[in-house]
């Protein structure tokens, strides 16, 4: 028969400190792999969601950034009429890019890093689902002027809507600020490909991005662009050239929370055996009662586990507690692909409070498996003697 | 002293539980003194900067390179003692998983503007004569292999190009693991866009107090140029690259926080169980006549001992396995992987402080009862 779990309730209240002191513990260890691993996420999340599903991007064969590539105003010529490209009211669904580095000052800071600025063609927010002016107006092509996404505004100096800011020796206004649904773009100023390049002195283009008419089209276009020997070009789906750039940043955080929060753990789960022990200890003569009433002993093991693991819910709750308010918070770092800076969100999402949870439950279990091992062993005269 | 053995005669008394604190003190301290291992090297740059040089970038950022016809002006400005290119190459060595730094300079003015590299003269020779030369830092030894003569292909994604260098001499100081060519070489090799073009000039100032001078004038020859240009001191020069890397310090402090929150609630848990079984024991000290103070000492005492074991095998530990295995050569921008003098210093002075609160509220209360009321206690 198993013992009732109000047993161990009341045990747990009856040492209010000690099993606060064993539940913020586990608590804090609980909190830092949330935390970390929402901000892995929140990487994740925005590159993972950056690419269209039938949008080829095409670059220079060899690149590994749009920042290194280069393709010609020849090549985008013979690209956007090739078999497969989707079409709006008979114009081709494509739109060559440029993009540049800007240095900029954080805000409150002297120093800061470096701000994409994309020149984009006609098509290029029909190409990018979820694009919206925010603020301000669009960018007139003719003219010297910008638009700049409200992330990337708030954590930069100078960059509200009638602020300049320079890109070689011209001045660029901005006139507008965009929101794109949390992707990469977010991150970017864009202006006119045209100005861009004649501001820059590059006559080529960083990239051509392309709309294929469906899935297959989109392979067979793919293929037929990295074949063809003459472009020296290479095309890709918009998805997995995004997917790409996530590697290094999000794989290295999240090695880092694992290593962080498993050595943590392990101090976590020895300050729970304690815990338990002193437990054990204290119920000696309590445990021999029990089994002198008939309890077998698994169900004091039973019991010795389930009250531990209470205290690491108890723990979880406090842990995803502490790093909850930083969901949905704004933060920025340097994509380690571009040197330049991503914009993104920690985002503590409920599989990951899932994970967090079953984490502090491990815990739990570990630390009071070995004392409540102890607890079954007792010899009933002896426990009752203690 | 004369209760040092009663003190240690306690904390044998529970042995599992000493070994358990300990335990956990240890991996918390470990873990503290990675972290702050990291956060040095990530402050490296900045901190350990030469104060006499100067790095000239694109004023726009680095993504745009200035013409190598700068070098000249720049070296007419007075109180320049030297200046060359220092560009930026971003060639990979056979995959993308062994990155390294890798930078076109002047061979023949390299020693002169960089002290910091060791190398022997023969070496420094054999580089400066041969235009395909390369040096390699002691660390892409290590892991590379790389011998002198030896020829290496890196292949660069920014130039698109696949260069072949000859290794002249493995140098030490500095970050060890950057290799250096002639900029003359490659100059000829990459696409036109890129010709006479650097990505950035370092200069070597005559004395510190240049330095801010010297910034100002090179930007002002340049400004109404095509290539306007920014200069500033290495030591900003490598803030802004430890500012791109945003709220990162911030976070660890914030994790280093954290566990040094969890310390202080493991040993206070540990404390608090320890004197609470002892009450009885206290009401007897104190009939034999023990003040307040001898006996909240002792409990002191026992806090203090055990936060002190698990900080030296825990920060020894650290010491020990980092000396041992240098993690920098796994980790790129890493130079070194030791903890700093400084860092065992304070995650020893934050042992001891953690001991001490601990047990500060359990010695207070427990020391303060009275004779009849620790004796009566049920614990």
């Amino acid at each position: 028969m198993a013992l009732p779990l109000k047993y161990n309730l009341r045990n747990i209240v009856v040492r209010k400190s000690s099993t606060f002191a064993t539940a913020f513990t586990i608590g804090l260890t609980v909190a830092v792999f949330l935390m970390v691993m929402a901000l892995a996420h929140g990487i994740d999340l925005t590159l993972a969601s950056s690419g269209e599903p039938l949008n080829v991007i095409v670059l220079r064969e060899g690149s590994t950034a749009e920042l290194n590539s280069s393709v010609s105003r020849e090549n985008l010529n013979e690209l956007i009429y090739l078999d497969g490209v989707a079409r709006e009211a008979d114009k081709p669904l494509a739109a060559p890019e440029t993009i540049t580095l800007i240095y900029k000052p954080r805000k409150g800071m002297s120093q800061g890093s470096n701000v994409t600025v994309r020149g984009i063609g006609p098509m290029s927010h029909r190409l990018r689902s979820g694009f919206q002016l925010v603020n301000g107006r669009m960018f007139q092509p003719g003219l010297t002027e910008a638009i700049v996404s409200k992330r990337i505004a708030e954590r930069f100096q100078g960059l509200e809507i009638g602020d300049k800011f320079r890109v070689q020796t011209t001045d660029y206004t901005v006139v507008g600020l965009f929101d794109a649904g949390g992707k990469a773009f977010e991150s970017e100023i864009w202006l006119d490909v045209n100005s861009l390049a004649s501001a820059t002195n590059r006559p080529t283009f960083s990239s051509v991005l392309l709309r294929a008419v469906d899935a297959t089209a989109l392979n067979a276009l793919s293929k037929r662009i990295s074949d063809d020997q003459r472009l020296h070009l290479k095309a890709l789906s918009e998805q997995a050239f995004y997917e790409a750039q996530q590697g290094a940043a999000s794989t290295a955080l999240k090695g880092v929370a694992v290593f962080i929060s498993f050595i943590m753990a392990v101090g976590a789960g020895f300050a729970g055996m304690n815990t338990m022990y002193a437990a054990v200890a204290r119920r000696t003569k309590e445990i021999g009662t029990l089994r002198v009433l008939g309890f077998s002993r698994i169900s004091i093991l039973i019991s010795f586990v389930v009250e531990c693991l209470v205290i690491a819910m108890l723990g979880v709750a406090i842990g995803v507690l502490l790093a909850l308010p930083l969901n949905f918070v704004s933060t920025g770092t340097a994509n380690w692909a571009t040197f330049s800076e991503i914009a993104f969100n920690f985002r503590v999402t409920p599989a990951l409070v899932l994970v967090a949870a079953i984490f502090g439950a491990a815990i739990g279990f570990l630390g009071s498996l070995l004392p409540a091992i102890r607890a079954s062993r007792f010899k009933i005269v002896d426990a009752l003697r203690a | 002293m004369k209760f040092s053995k009663l003190i240690l005669k306690n904390i044998l008394r529970n042995k599992l539980r000493t070994l358990l604190t300990i335990s956990s003190l240890v991996v918390s301290l470990f873990l503290i003194v990675t972290l702050a291992t990291v956060l040095t090297e990530f402050s490296r740059g900045s901190e350990q900067s030469n104060p006499l040089r100067l790095i000239t970038r694109h004023a726009v950022s680095l993504g745009f390179t200035i013409p190598v016809a700068h070098q000249q002006k720049i070296a007419t400005v007075p109180g320049v003692r030297s200046v060359i290119p220092f560009s930026w190459f971003g060639g990979i060595y056979k995959d993308e998983r062994n990155f390294f730094a890798n930078f076109a300079v002047d061979a023949d003015k390299l020693r002169e503007v960089m002290p910091e590299l060791k190398m022997s003269d023969a070496e420094w020779q054999a580089f400066i004569n041969d235009r395909q030369g390369a040096i390699v830092g002691q660390k892409l030894v290590k892991l590379y292999g790389f011998t002198h003569g030896q020829r290496i292909t890196l292949k660069s994604p920014i130039y698109d190009r696949s260069v072949e260098f000859i290794v002249r001499g493995v140098c030490t100081g500095g970050d060890e693991k950057t290799l250096f060519f002639h900029h003359e070489y490659i100059n000829e090799l990459v696409p036109e866009w890129a010709k006479d073009q650097v990505s950035t000039f370092s200069i070597l100032a005559n004395s510190a107090e240049d330095v801010p001078r010297i910034a100002q004038q090179v930007d002002s020859i340049f400004i109404n140029t095509d290539a306007p240009t920014k200069t500033e001191s290495e030591r900003d020069f490598a803030i802004s690259f430890e500012t791109m890397m945003g709220s990162v310090k911030q976070f660890m402090y914030g994790i280093m926080a954290a566990i040094t929150f969890s310390l202080l609630l493991v040993m206070a848990n540990t404390m608090a169980m320890t004197v609470r079984e002892r009450t009885r024991e206290v009401g007897m000290l104190k009939a034999l006549g023990f003040q307040r103070g001898t006996i909240a000492s002792l409990f002191i005492g026992e806090a203090l001992l055990v936060t002190t074991i698990g900080a030296l095998v825990g920060i020894g530990g650290a010491m020990i396995l980092f000396t041992s295995i240098d993690l920098s050569l796994y980790f790129p921008n890493f130079q070194m992987f030791l903890p700093t003098a400084n860092t065992v210093l304070a995650a020893l002075a934050l042992s001891v402080l953690v001991g001490l609160i601990s047990v500060a509220y359990s010695a207070y209360r427990v020391s303060g009862m009275t004779i009849a009321d620790a004796l009566r206690s049920t614990e």
